[in-house]
């Protein structure tokens, strides 16, 4: 497999490290257990086009946002996380 | 009581081991270590890439790399390293981190990584024939021509390549090593050349 | 004295005859030529029989000329360097080969396991499962074994491999599989577009069945054709041919996988050169030319020596020029089988009879047969009469029942054609039936991917070449290459007309997989015994699961499932197909990574020191670390370590610690990001301070920790475990890049840029005043415990100096850029000698953190919280951070948590060991009592016994119990007491003063 990342353009899958579903997002902080338990263990089972986490490892160590079909491996999109470069709100 | 002397020593100082290696012949691989240089990771504060650029404007006279790519500026050499941040190399002394530190202030967090790396040069006709067994990008001259670079790994080790100016009509590429990885990458880059012929030596020139 | 080669043609054939070559096979001696295979070789010196057959140990030959080839196996070179299952039909043949046939004992003519023959019918499919069931424990004792010896293939190197393998990468516009008539148009057209084309070839010589067949192109023979195609492709810089190079599987995102023999057809690699190397090659597009496989008719006696494929016969006779039979006989069930007549007439050779299963035959066949002298039978081979020595007399059944002999000493045999469909089907695809050809052809393909010519069912050189052409062109297209593609290389189409035979029903085993031994009754009893899914068939007869994956078998063997369930041959369907397409060594996989490269090393900054000092290293992780130092005298590693303790606490020693992870937290946010992902405060902690820090995974567990030090407003220095120092900093990066975007923060790994080294004891102010610049103030209120600042050395050195301790001792870390870290080791050892500095591994580094009661890995081990680790107090209650609600959870804060506690045998003298389980006293053994385990021990120098850490339920309520350790794995048993895990210095005043 090979994803395209943002920054350094396409690589292979030997340098990325898979995290997995980008959909939860971590409750604030007082949202309470039954939320953040839904966040921390709670995932699809998705055959399909989902939105994973991915991170750059082997090169710019930016994490990504890769759209995959985990059925055929296909990837439609890769985005960077919010926060991935100095985030150039106002720059 | 004696002052201490404090030796530098290069990560290769142990395993590099200057003159011919593997196949006799004329060399398809030239290996240069380069010591003593000064290198200073530069990257941009929340919002203040902008500024950063200018700040590196200002100071070496070039546009900061804003892609994969090394640029050459009188005296240092500015690395893309990934978003928003680059690579400051120098020869020993030049842009210390604490000469580039008021550049930056406000604009851009510096991390000295000086001691961090080794900086190996890799040229001949078979560069790109012995590099294609360690890295996994292409380094085809139409591709990755003179002054792209990448972050990206060899031997599941993390580096930075970039190819600089030609060297005696031949592509020269440069590789940052991670200093402790240093000697383990030498070995397998010996392994790799071997079939080649390799010249190998250092030098403190660029 | 070599033998003769009297099958060999006296002109002719793709050979240099100026090259004479002498191999060995069985022990005897021969000679052949350069351009030969092993296997044409053979021919040429009249070897028919060339091995045994895997459960019957029946006489085979050779079967085919290619990577198919089922029978010819051997086993090539000798030694290290042999090679078992080397197919004879690509081995290349070099001067001073040497091969030996397999599964023969004692000798390939007299083979006592041929008996088993006699025993057929317990050897019938799915025979391990019927026969061996009971007693279950003669399995491996007597049934394994004895079926071992009786069947298998050839025997493996015992030893390690001398040879080197290595692994690259490239990159193309255009990769493309096979180098006849349709990828050498296909390279063609797409290097003439421009584009960057890859052409794997897996012969030693491209052309695929040109160098056999012939033909004309473009007006020229075809071997003209092929070396001015070849001109052209080697005149374009972007085109490489790759030859003894097989494509063997495609990957997601357009990888594909080939092995090539960089020096097989040699006896040796050459100095510094690699035996084989793997290519992972990034493609845009490929295509797939890789041909057909000729396929067999199963009919009985089909495996007898001389009994060959037609268009392996032609091969050997035209390519090789050498003669398998003196008077051939042929059985074909189409036009395309005719060609062996043909070229064993052009040859000289005679033609016993053409055996055709079609009603009628082309006029030009008639008048063919007539001119050489042969009849046409109209029919099918129902038997052979021969042996090892090979064929004799063929049986043939006439259309209307009568019967035929005829007497020939070789049969060629076609079946018709298979498209080579493995490449195209590996991404679960289905290849689709085509009854104009009776065979499989690809059905789609891997994204990227297109079949031309014969691997698309195209078996005209006509067509072959269009398609190759057409596909070459469109590939470099949809690549953006646009240069001028020129002219399309023209051929005629040759007739094609078969009818589909598979089976022909007689007496005697009829072969289907000759590899496996598996016979048309083989597939007949799976099918009445509900084995019928081609999948099932394929494992319970082991039909294709052979090292040739089936490449003859497979589409015989579900033709006959179809014939005998009543259904089509589309209805039955195919198995999966999987790469790899032919076998790929594992050496191959590993290419540089084995042995002492199995992987990476990192080393520290004062390894070659420590080298020098005699130390033992450990291997940490990717890290060697110096785990103790011995010296002359000390009988063993314990009386080492304890030396080494003993000198820390009574003096001074040092330890190089460069291996903990650092991380550079850089800006105005650092501190409230820090806030977030430890479970303590760091925006509170000054400018020049040092603080112990936990962090948690998101479940509340913990996850690592380490010592992080303020050395400016905007600017934090955190430390990790060596163990998690990589995974850390993509946490934290995590939670940097996704979960707090909004933070202005910046992480940098400085892990590499500092040596680091612990120096710890007594006299470690005494120590750091010889080294340190006398204008520093090293006093306990000039530099107060868990202090952090920049000091001067002497001799001009910059240093940070951290004021932490890890054995309890007065102990400081001190920093300096990596390239002075042996200077700093050297250095140390000067500073140090007055005061009797001993340089200390990660042994007397754990035996001090385990007296101190200090958790380390085993008790951060994924399943504990802070508070287990009695760390539960630094857990603010005034801030977010991760893992802060989950470890609220009930179940996180019960209290019959197992806890970090103390543990010491109640006999002094006993050792304790880790993993002992904790039983309390009186109670049986087993997990209904099970309160814990020991997680860390060590021999304690200061208490003189061996003392340990363990996880114990209530454990901190139970400090001063009496339990029993019990140790099922040692069994050893024995009582400890439960105690304060501070066994040293428990109110910390040496640390401190």
């Amino acid at each position: 497999m090979r994803i395209t990342c943002p920054f350094c353009g396409e690589r292979e899958l030997g340098e990325f490290t898979y995290l997995g579903d980008a959909k939860p997002q971590r409750p604030v902080a007082d949202a309470g257990e039954e939320a953040v338990y839904d966040y921390v263990y709670l995932r699809d089972n998705v055959a399909g086009v989902m939105s994973e986490h991915w991170y750059h490892s082997g090169g710019c160590r930016a994490w990504l946002k890769v759209t995959r079909n985990t059925l055929t491996h296909e990837i439609s999109a890769v985005e960077p996380a919010a926060g991935a470069g100095a985030a150039k709100v106002g720059a | 009581m004696a002052d201490f002397s404090w030796d530098v020593r290069s990560p290769l100082d142990r395993a590099l081991v200057a003159g011919p290696y593997g196949a006799q012949g004329e060399a398809g691989v030239t290996l240069t270590e380069i010591r003593n240089f000064d290198l200073v990771q530069v990257m941009a504060r929340r919002g203040k890439a902008g500024e950063m650029a200018k700040a590196a404007k200002t100071r070496f006279g070039v546009a900061a790399p804003d892609k994969p790519e090394a640029v050459g500026a009188a005296d240092a050499t500015l690395i893309w390293s990934g978003p928003d941040q680059f690579l400051v190399l120098s020869k020993g002394g030049k842009h210390t981190i604490e000469a580039l530190g008021p550049i930056f202030a406000g604009s851009a967090s510096l991390s000295d990584q000086s001691h961090a790396r080794a900086l190996i040069s890799v040229s001949g006709e078979k560069a790109r024939a012995m590099l294609a067994k360690l890295s996994s990008i292409d380094l085809h001259p139409d591709v990755f021509g003179v002054g792209a670079a990448a972050a990206t790994s060899m031997d599941h080790t993390s580096v930075t390549l970039w190819r600089g100016a030609d060297r005696g009509g031949q592509a020269a590429f440069n590789l940052l090593v991670f200093a402790t990885f240093a000697e383990s990458l030498w070995h397998t880059i010996l392994d790799s050349a071997a079939e080649y012929g390799v010249t190998i030596g250092h030098s403190e020139e660029f | 004295m070599a033998a003769d080669q009297a099958n060999r043609l006296a002109s002719g054939g793709l050979i240099d005859r100026s090259a004479s070559l002498n191999f060995r096979f069985d022990g005897k001696s021969f000679s052949g030529f350069k351009g030969d295979t092993l296997a044409s070789a053979l021919v040429a010196n009249g070897v028919k029989l060339v091995g045994r057959s895997f459960k019957y140990h029946r006489p085979r030959g050779i079967l085919t000329a290619g990577s198919e080839e089922p029978n010819a196996l051997v086993e090539l070179r000798s030694g290290a360097r042999r090679e078992p299952n080397t197919k004879a039909t690509t081995a290349e043949l070099y001067d001073g080969l040497e091969a030996a046939s397999q599964n023969r004992w004692p000798s390939l003519n007299f083979d006592v396991m041929a008996v088993n023959q006699l025993f057929a019918p317990i050897f019938v499919a799915g025979f391990y499962y019927k026969t061996f069931m009971w007693p279950a424990k003669f399995w491996e004792a007597i049934y394994e074994p004895a079926i071992r010896r009786a069947a298998g293939l050839g025997r493996a190197a015992q030893v390690s491999d001398p040879d080197h393998y290595d692994k690259a990468w490239a990159h193309c516009d255009v990769v493309i599989a096979g180098s006849g008539p349709a990828g050498l148009a296909a390279a063609l057209a797409a290097g003439r577009s421009g584009a960057r084309v890859i052409l794997c070839e897996e012969d030693f010589v491209p052309g695929g069945r040109l160098l056999a067949d012939g033909g004309t192109i473009d007006g020229l023979p075809a071997s003209e054709w092929v070396a001015r195609t070849l001109a052209e492709l080697a005149a374009m810089p972007d085109v490489r041919i790759m030859t003894r190079t097989t494509l063997f599987g495609v990957y997601d995102g357009g990888t594909y996988g080939a092995i090539e023999r960089v020096n097989d057809h040699l006896p040796m690699p050459p100095e510094h050169q690699v035996r084989q190397r793997l290519w992972r090659i990034v493609a845009k597009r490929c295509v797939v030319a890789a041909g057909a496989i000729e396929r067999p008719i199963v009919f009985a006696g089909n495996d007898t020596p001389g009994v060959m494929m037609a268009s392996a016969m032609r091969s050997y006779i035209s390519r090789y020029a050498a003669t398998p039979a003196k008077r051939i006989a042929l059985f074909t069930n189409n036009e395309d089988g005719w060609r062996t007549a043909e070229t064993a007439i052009a040859a000289g050779l005679q033609v016993a009879a053409v055996i055709d299963a079609r009603p009628d035959v082309s006029p030009a066949h008639r008048s063919l047969a007539s001119k050489g002298g042969f009849p046409v039978l109209h029919g099918s081979v129902v038997g052979v009469n021969g042996g090892k020595n090979g064929v004799r007399k063929i049986s043939v059944s006439l259309t209307g029942g009568a019967r035929a002999e005829v007497e020939a000493d070789g049969l060629a045999v076609s079946g018709g054609w298979n498209p080579a469909v493995g490449l195209t089907s590996y991404h679960r695809g289905r290849p689709k039936w085509r009854d104009d050809i009776a065979a499989f052809v690809p059905d789609g393909a891997p994204p990227g991917m297109v079949a031309a010519g014969a691997a698309n069912g195209a078996f005209g050189l006509g067509a072959c070449l269009r398609e190759g052409f057409e596909a070459g062109a469109a590939a470099a297209r949809d690549a953006g290459r646009s240069g001028n593609v020129g002219s399309m290389p023209v051929a005629d189409d040759e007739a094609f007309s078969l009818t589909p035979l598979w089976h022909v029903a007689g007496k005697g085993k009829a072969f289907v997989d000759q590899q496996h031994d598996v016979t048309a009754s083989d597939v007949e009893l799976a099918q009445r015994e509900g084995f019928e899914s081609v999948e099932h068939l394929k494992r319970y007869t082991t039909l294709g699961m052979a090292t040739d994956q089936g490449k003859t078998s497979n589409v015989a063997g579900l033709a006959i499932m179809a014939a005998v369930s009543g259904k089509s041959i589309p209805e039955t369907g195919t198995t999966i197909y999987r790469p790899p397409y032919v076998p790929v060594a594992i050496g191959a996989f590993a290419g540089h990574h084995r042995d002492e490269n199995f992987h990476a090393t990192r080393l520290t900054p004062s390894h070659h020191w420590a080298a020098e000092q005699g130390a033992v290293f450990v291997d940490t992780g990717l890290w060697k670390r110096a785990q103790w130092y011995p010296r002359p005298g000390e009988k063993d590693w314990l009386e080492s370590v304890t030396r080494e303790v003993n000198a820390v606490r009574s003096g001074v020693g040092f330890c190089d610690v460069s291996t903990l992870g650092k991380i550079d937290v850089h800006g105005p946010d650092a501190g409230a990001f820090l806030d977030r992902v430890y479970i303590n405060a760091f925006s509170s902690l000054p400018v020049g301070k040092a603080r112990y820090g936990l962090m948690l995974r998101e479940d509340g567990i913990v996850y690592d920790d380490g010592t992080t030090s303020r050395l400016a407003e905007d600017h934090y220095f955190l430390t990790t475990t060596t163990a998690k120092a990589g995974l850390v900093m993509q946490h934290l990066e995590f939670c940097r890049q996704v979960l707090f975007p909004e933070l202005d923060v910046q992480l940098t790994s400085v892990s590499d840029q500092w040596a680091q080294f612990s120096i710890a004891g007594p006299k470690t102010r005494d120590l750091l005043r010889e080294i340190v610049d006398p204008a520093e103030d090293l006093s306990n209120e000039g530099f107060p415990f868990m202090g952090a600042r920049e000091v001067a050395l002497r001799g001009g050195l910059k240093a940070r100096l951290f004021r932490i301790s890890f054995s309890g001792e007065m102990a400081f870390e001190i920093s300096v850029p990596a390239r002075y870290g042996e200077a700093m080791a050297r250095n140390l050892m000067i500073a140090g000698k007055p005061f009797g500095v001993t340089p200390y591994g990660t042994e007397a580094l754990g035996v001090m953190r385990v007296e101190k009661g200090h958790v380390a890995g085993p008790e951060l081990n994924g399943t504990t919280t802070a508070g287990d680790l009695g760390l539960g107090k630094m857990m603010s209650t005034k801030k977010d951070f991760i893992g802060r609600v989950m470890a609220g959870r009930e179940a996180l804060v019960a209290p019959d948590r197992q806890v970090v506690v103390g543990i010491k045998p109640v006999d002094k003298a006993r050792r304790l060991r880790s993993g002992a389980h904790i039983i309390p006293k009186g109670e049986t053994p087993g997990p209904d009592n099970d309160r814990g385990y020991v997680t860390s021990v060590c021999f304690s120098p200061v208490l003189d016994q061996w003392i340990g850490l363990g996880l114990v339920e209530r454990g901190r309520e139970r400090i001063g119990e009496i339990v029993h350790a019990h140790d099922p794995l040692r069994g050893e048993d024995y009582d400890v007491e439960l105690c304060n895990p501070v066994f040293y210095d428990p109110d910390g005043g040496r640390q401190r003063g």
